[in-house]
């Protein structure tokens, strides 16, 4: 039993530490985030010559070969810094469906591109209807000769406007909420009939709405079987919900810590805001929610990288704390900074922000207590 | 980072697993008897009676992984009861600052179960503040005896004790830490008294004892005069690691929901009820992020680190999530758990639920407050000053 990283994972993690150090100071990020595609291209290729992109790439495709632990450490060094590429919607979400579900001849076409940060993926899952539930789907894919036909609306692809492909559920047999019928599809973004309108998040990132009208797709794009494709889908928002917990895990340390630091050099009443009980006590209790998160980040990474029995529900668990905690130590992280805490001036603002978004994705905090209760 | 068990550890898992079944209490037998015995079998195990020793005084040296096994199958199993007062508390300060003569006169028969023992630490004007202890210990002038004069509250267990082990106050001077003094006395003499309290669960483990003028011989002092405070800091912290009790919560819960399984709420039960759901799911979610915040504690003592901050989390999270239990454990009960006789009503479990809710109260008191462990917390580890 041991919780330290191992020898590649410390390496990963001092080289990931230092490029958000010095590159990912608040202005710089604020800079960045009103670019047209909401992101720096140099850091991605920085990220791509690191290897980073090809993190959970088998080795046999010229990856790292690592597993979701990988990502985590990854992950939670950009929640420290606020890292805006699209690391989670390409790397993470998209990369984990090309090596799951792709053909061999798409592995070999595409893996070597994403390592190398010359093409990008993205997740359409989230449709209106749907709320948080992955396997209600509307958007129609339709055989037809050799390929399909997809028709239908996507909501909320993070990263959607500078994706080159994105990975798509689509309902191709059975009703609107049956697991079975559902077929996952990879979209050339410049396909005709795919429209996309991007968005900014207040998160300061980026998403999009894309509507598919008539939109051909071959058949050797499809990922998974055909109609079987929910546990595909499934297994990427675990993925997805490790990667994003560890984010959060990372906004929060820094939002605990920033705010330890903030009230003890805040003078008022003729001393440190920090000498106040009901001050240190709050402060105790944020640092305990962070600390409980990254007990329980650990342990459904753990259990889902040795695909333990409980991993679902690990999951489930894991999602319904950070989106919980993530809000308690984010909301009184503003609160103690008082009227600093509420400007767009100091960066915890901009935490607390990332954090309420992660709450929403792929499920929020009571979504998963009731998957979790069953 | 890996959480499976070693083959080494699955072995010793096996081990400690046949040991417990193979020496279950057979109700047939005498059940003091099958106690003092488990005990012996434990020790020819290699020290599996005392856990937590050194190995110099016969402890077993188990990794902390071990001990998580053992606290883990214990939890489980049935085994004879046990205090913590001798064992877990007085030793580790007897081995560390108690001189070779009392070693040899009082761990063996800790070790043995012999002789129980009591905490003399809270009085009625030192609680949270416990440094501010007024009980006075008077040396006399030729230096072979303290005369002690005071009073000690909230001792557990004082009606049944043989001896306590006491901080007294033997100087004025000085910071109100310093001019505190160990000593152990027998319980059985003239000039102390225990007067039970009754807690609002309804029953009698605490006790208020009265000391007037009590004479201890020198020889029974811990240490040097003044010093005990340092003595007794070292303790509490072993108190709370103790109190956290994850592994008897985890056993706990599985019970609580077989009980509200047998609550019918109209054609189902009350699992089935949507608020009770949903707060059943949040403890358990608790408990699963504290068990592995434990295991985090743990594994870093194993790599020989001070325990980290996660450690600081135990108590506090560990007796909260005790105390929920509890609380659902009366809910679960319904209008049965007002009823307070003898005479069992209702459900099976309703008797004694609201008893053992309103004890568990105490849980965040005992050990060092709550709003205490957070001073604690904020000072070593988010390095703040203390709190005016």
């Amino acid at each position: 039993m041991n919780f330290d990283l191992s020898e590649e994972q410390q390496l990963l993690k001092d080289s990931v530490d230092r490029f958000v150090s010095d590159n990912y100071d608040l202005d710089t990020r604020q800079a960045l985030s009103k670019n047209d595609a909401g992101f720096s291209d140099t850091y991605w290729q920085t990220m791509a010559e690191l290897g980073w992109l090809g993190v959970t790439v088998p080795e046999a495709h010229g990856g790292f070969g690592g597993n979701q632990a990988d990502t985590m450490v990854l992950m939670e060094a950009f929640g420290k810094g606020l890292v805006l590429e699209p690391f989670f919607a390409s790397a993470v979400l998209g990369t984990r469906a090309i090596v799951a579900g792709a053909s061999a001849e798409l592995q070999n076409t595409l893996l070597p591109k994403l390592i190398a940060g010359e093409c990008r993926l993205s997740l359409a899952y989230a449709e209106e209807q749907a709320r948080f539930d992955l396997e209600d789907v509307v958007t129609r894919g339709t055989q037809n000769g050799d390929g399909f036909i997809i028709t239908g609306h996507k909501s909320m692809v993070q990263h959607g406007g500078s994706a080159d492909y994105l990975v798509v559920s689509t309902r191709t047999s059975g009703g609107q909420q049956d697991q079975q019928g559902i077929s996952l599809f990879l979209v050339d973004t410049k396909s005709e009939g795919v429209s996309i309108q991007s968005f900014p998040t207040v998160d300061g990132q980026q998403a999009s709405e894309v509507t598919f009208n008539d939109v051909r797709v071959s058949a050797n794009h499809m990922l998974g079987d055909l109609d079987n494709g929910f546990g595909l889908l499934q297994d990427i928002a675990i993925d997805g919900i490790l990667a994003l917990a560890a984010e959060a895990v990372g906004a929060m340390e820094i939002l605990y810590k920033d705010t330890v630091a903030y009230t003890q050099e805040r003078q008022q009443f003729d001393q440190s805001l920090s000498d106040f009980q009901v001050l240190q006590h709050r402060m105790v209790d944020m640092f305990m929610e962070y600390e409980q998160c990254k007990s329980m980040l650990y342990r459904a990474t753990l259990e889902v990288v040795q695909k333990g029995r409980d991993a679902m529900r690990i999951v489930h668990a894991l999602k319904y704390m950070v989106g919980k905690n993530g809000t308690f130590v984010g909301e009184n992280a503003v609160q103690l900074h008082g009227g600093m805490g509420v400007t767009e001036e100091l960066r915890i603002g901009h935490y607390f922000k990332r954090l309420l978004v992660i709450d929403a994705q792929f499920g929020n905090s009571d979504h998963h207590l009731s998957c979790f209760a069953g | 980072m890996d959480v499976d068990l070693s083959a080494q550890d699955l072995e010793f898992q096996q081990e400690v697993r046949d040991f417990l079944a193979s020496n279950a209490h057979d109700p047939k037998t005498d059940y003091a008897q099958w106690r003092l015995n488990w005990f012996d079998l434990a020790k020819n195990k290699g020290g599996w009676d005392v856990p937590k020793w050194p190995v110099a005084f016969g402890g077993p040296g188990w990794t902390p992984t071990q001990h998580y096994i053992w606290e883990k199958e214990t939890a489980v199993a049935q085994t004879p009861w046990d205090l913590p007062f001798g064992l877990s508390m007085l030793a580790p300060v007897l081995m560390n600052y108690g001189n070779e003569e009392q070693q040899q006169r009082f761990l063996p028969d800790i070790r043995a179960r012999k002789v129980n023992w009591c905490q003399g630490y809270s009085e009625p004007n030192a609680g949270s503040d416990l440094a501010n202890l007024k009980t006075k210990a008077q040396l006399s002038d030729d230096g072979s005896y303290y005369t002690v004069n005071g009073t000690k509250i909230w001792t557990t267990l004082a009606h049944i004790a043989d001896w306590i082990f006491c901080l007294t106050r033997t100087s004025d001077s000085g910071k109100k830490q310093e001019g505190i003094t160990f000593l152990l006395i027998p319980m059985k003499q003239e000039g102390i008294e225990v007067k039970p309290i009754i807690t609002l669960g309804g029953s009698h483990s605490v006790n208020m004892v009265h000391f007037t003028d009590v004479k201890v011989p020198a020889e029974n002092r811990v240490g040097d005069e003044g010093k005990g405070w340092g003595y007794a800091k070292g303790l509490l912290a072993h108190e709370r690691t103790g109190l956290a009790g994850i592994s008897k919560s985890l056993v706990a819960l599985d019970f609580l929901r077989l009980q509200a399984g047998e609550v019918k709420r109209g054609n189902a039960t009350l699992l089935d009820d949507p608020a009770y759901k949903s707060k059943l799911a949040e403890l358990e979610i608790d408990l699963l992020a504290t068990e592995f915040t434990e295991l985090r504690s743990l594994a870093s003592a194993a790599s020989g680190a001070e325990p980290g901050p996660e450690s600081s989390i135990l108590k506090l999270k560990g007796t909260e999530i005790q105390q929920r239990i509890q609380k659902l454990t009366v809910e679960a009960g319904g209008i049965y758990s007002a009823a307070w006789g003898k005479q069992p009503v209702g459900h099976s479990f309703a008797k004694g639920g609201m008893s053992g809710y309103l004890s568990s109260r105490a849980y965040t008191i005992y050990g060092g407050a709550s709003e205490v462990q957070k001073d604690v917390v904020a000072k070593n580890v988010l390095g703040l000053k203390k709190a005016k």
